[in-house]
């Protein structure tokens, strides 16, 4: 029993101090864990929250106590026979040694100890559990029981019959079979509320978007909360890897196009909380020969005025920290299409113009024409470069059973992305499927100009990047890279990838893409 | 014994009580730039295991040349000293370690530590700290949480 040796020797040494110092921690914490575990420990391995160092500091005084106390010979079988399953746990293991060594005052040698298993947050077993539900064949932890895998193949057949009510009542709408798709919107809620993980959910939300469809319920975007909407993006951006793969790639991209110049303006077609811009003022500010001076124009709604400068007084703030001459403006539109090159002001004679779009580009596709107006305003400003990232997927088909399909397989591989990566707090991930929800509820229940979901492939916007007069960037192995990183850091077991694809780079799940990122300059010609 | 040895070994006492008394006492303690300069080649789990071992320790310990150090250990053309007044504006190295470094390290041990990840892991710093300032404003008490997924239950294997 090593571990034992070395705790009473620190005790021994530094028995008052190692109280008071776990006083004075209890508070300041590095960093700010969310759970407070203090960190110094951590890195050692023990898992010991900050509020708690005075107590385990007692409880190893007083262990310390009792095992000098104690003659050896007596406590020796305690102290190797018993089995501790979590080590880590400092407070739980200090507990269960006190509660052992006194319940045996004089031990029997013979007597070997049953100490009940720690049992404490395992994550590693609820993720397990977890993916029993998984509707589809994927590979089984070995530590799953032959029950459970006869109640995993129900829940398979259940999940085959949910996808088969579902795209019989998204027939049923295609038809116009309006009584019909009212009972199997029905059956599909119900089956549904019985299944369980990522299909289940998956299902509920298409199962409503068919119901306010049938009933003809359109979600009227106006009504919905600006700083709701702000707070399932952050919550997105937080949990998942894609906006950060968007984020990320497109700033490779643009350092990669100004690494010569001393001026750089950026134009964010969708500023919303500007969570791209700290990364790329940082990797500005660390260039080899010094910054440039970094000028942002970001647009967004003409309702959130007031939020948008306060973003811009945020990133300035960040700027001068960094050490980077930074400049911002504020644009407003309704629609984007409404902009024109004059408004962004720019000067070509000194700066480097860069035109960022993350997602913002297929709400433009709801209304005929507006999207060669918008890539002709921006032809028209001359940007060194255009970074453009969209989701891959046709939700924008005119046939209403194809895009239902379309969309039935992209939500459920990106909901099945959500329950395996990282252990992320339940409330998180009911966030970011919420948010994830509404968008399903768009493309399901939404058409006209109300239908802003219209997502299309990496292919169909090359061809109309071409058309506008774009040619395409390739990305580069440091973006490609960089991404691999980051998402090996969001785990999942492997399952997102990144893929390249003719100098694009898309992130794909189990093989899926859902998110493709591109890079467009100036056709030869049209270049000065 | 004989009176000879006797004496000879109360010699012998005597100089050994005599050389202990000579020799000047040595506390660590009492050098703290020769003890920054030995924890700054630590590697982390034995920084941190320093850092534990008294309130002296732990104050010098909060060094943030010695985790500055620590973050560029094998990074192997060592960055620029720009890098320095940056990542102190944005927190310190201390802050970068416990927050990004250690749980990259952690999570993908088999990694070749170089620039590359560094850079990826100032990013990740960065944002961080845009989201203290940004989202504190407005969501109030909620921690920044842009760094999520890389906070994990350390577990002794």
């Amino acid at each position: 029993m090593k571990r034992s040796h070395q705790e009473t020797y620190l005790e021994q040494q530094e028995a008052p101090s190692v109280a008071e110092y776990g006083k004075k921690l209890e508070g300041s914490s590095v960093g700010g864990g969310d759970d407070n575990i203090d960190e110094l420990l951590a890195a050692l391995g023990y898992k010991v929250r900050s509020s708690d160092m005075a107590d385990v500091a007692n409880k190893l005084e007083q262990l310390e106590m009792v095992l000098s106390n104690d003659v050896v010979g007596s406590s020796n079988s305690f102290l190797n026979d018993t089995v501790h399953y979590n080590p880590s746990d400092l407070s739980g293991w200090a507990q269960t040694m006190l509660s052992g060594l006194s319940y045996y005052p004089d031990l029997d040698p013979t007597r070997v100890c049953d100490l009940r298993p720690i049992t404490n947050d395992d994550e590693s077993c609820c993720s397990s559990n977890s993916s029993n539900k998984r509707i589809r064949l994927g590979p089984w932890c070995d530590s799953v029981s032959s029950e459970s895998t006869r109640s995993v193949v129900l829940i398979e057949e259940t999940g085959i019959r949910l996808v088969q009510a579902l795209v019989a009542c998204a027939e049923a709408v295609q038809q116009e079979n309006l009584s019909l798709a009212d009972a199997l919107v029905k059956r599909v809620g119900s089956l549904a509320a019985s299944q369980a993980g990522a299909m289940g959910k998956v299902a509920t939300y298409f199962a409503e978007a068919l119901a306010r469809r049938i009933y003809r319920i359109h979600p009227s975007s106006a009504a919905v909360d600006p700083s709701f909407e702000e707070l399932l993006q952050m919550n997105f951006y937080d949990s998942s890897p894609y906006l950060k793969f968007a984020h990320f790639t497109a700033n490779q991209a643009i350092l990669e196009a100004v690494t010569m110049a001393r001026g750089v303006h950026v134009i964010d077609l969708g500023l919303n909380q500007g969570m791209q811009w700290p990364a790329l003022m940082q990797a500005l500010a660390l260039r080899p020969g010094g910054p440039p001076s970094f000028r942002l124009t970001g647009v967004g709604a003409p309702s959130n005025r007031e939020g948008i400068q306060e973003l811009g007084w945020k990133l300035a703030q960040l700027a001068q920290a960094v050490g980077v001459e930074f400049e911002f403006n504020a644009l407003t539109t309704e629609r984007l299409p409404d902009l024109e090159p004059d408004m962004f002001e720019t000067r070509p004679e000194s700066e480097t113009l860069v035109v960022n779009s993350v997602f913002e580009l297929h709400p433009v596709l709801a209304q005929p024409g507006s999207i060669e107006k918008l890539l002709a305003t921006v032809k028209a400003v001359k940007p060194s470069i255009v970074t453009v990232v969209e989701q891959e997927a046709n939700h924008n088909g005119v046939v209403f059973l194809d895009r239902f399909n379309e969309a039935l397989h992209y939500y459920s591989s990106l909901f099945d992305s959500l329950e395996d990566s990282v252990v992320i707090p339940g409330q998180d991930r009911v966030m970011s499927e919420v948010y994830l929800g509404r968008q399903i509820l768009n493309v399901v229940a939404a058409e006209g100009i109300d239908r802003v979901e219209r997502h299309e492939t990496l292919d169909q916007w090359r061809r109309r990047m071409g058309t506008a007069g774009f040619d395409p960037v390739n990305l580069g192995y440091d973006a490609f890279k960089q991404a691999s990183l980051l998402l090996a850091l969001f785990g999942g077991g492997d399952g997102y990838r990144v893929e390249e694809n003719d100098g694009s780079l898309m992130l794909a799940w189990q093989t899926k893409p859902l998110v493709a990122a591109s890079a467009w300059k100036l056709a030869a010609e049209l270049r000065r | 014994m004989s009176e000879k040895r006797i004496g000879m070994i109360e010699k012998s006492n005597n100089k050994r009580q005599r050389v202990t008394q000579d020799r000047p006492e040595f506390s660590i303690n009492d050098h703290h730039d020769v003890l920054v300069e030995i924890l700054r080649r630590l590697d982390g789990p034995s920084l941190c295991s320093a850092a534990c071992v008294c309130r002296l320790w732990s104050a010098v310990a909060r060094n943030d040349s010695i985790w500055e150090e620590l973050c560029f250990q094998q990074v192997s053309p060592r960055p620029s000293l720009s890098l320095r007044s940056v990542v102190s504006a944005l927190g310190g190295y201390r802050c970068l370690y416990f927050l990004c470094i250690r749980p990259v390290l952690a999570r993908l041990p088999k990694l070749l530590w170089t620039r590359d990840q560094l850079q990826l892991s100032l990013s990740l710093y960065c944002v961080h700290y845009y989201e203290r300032l940004y989202v504190g404003a407005w969501i109030g008490d909620a921690p920044p949480s842009s760094l999520m997924f890389l906070r994990k239950p350390v577990n002794v294997v």
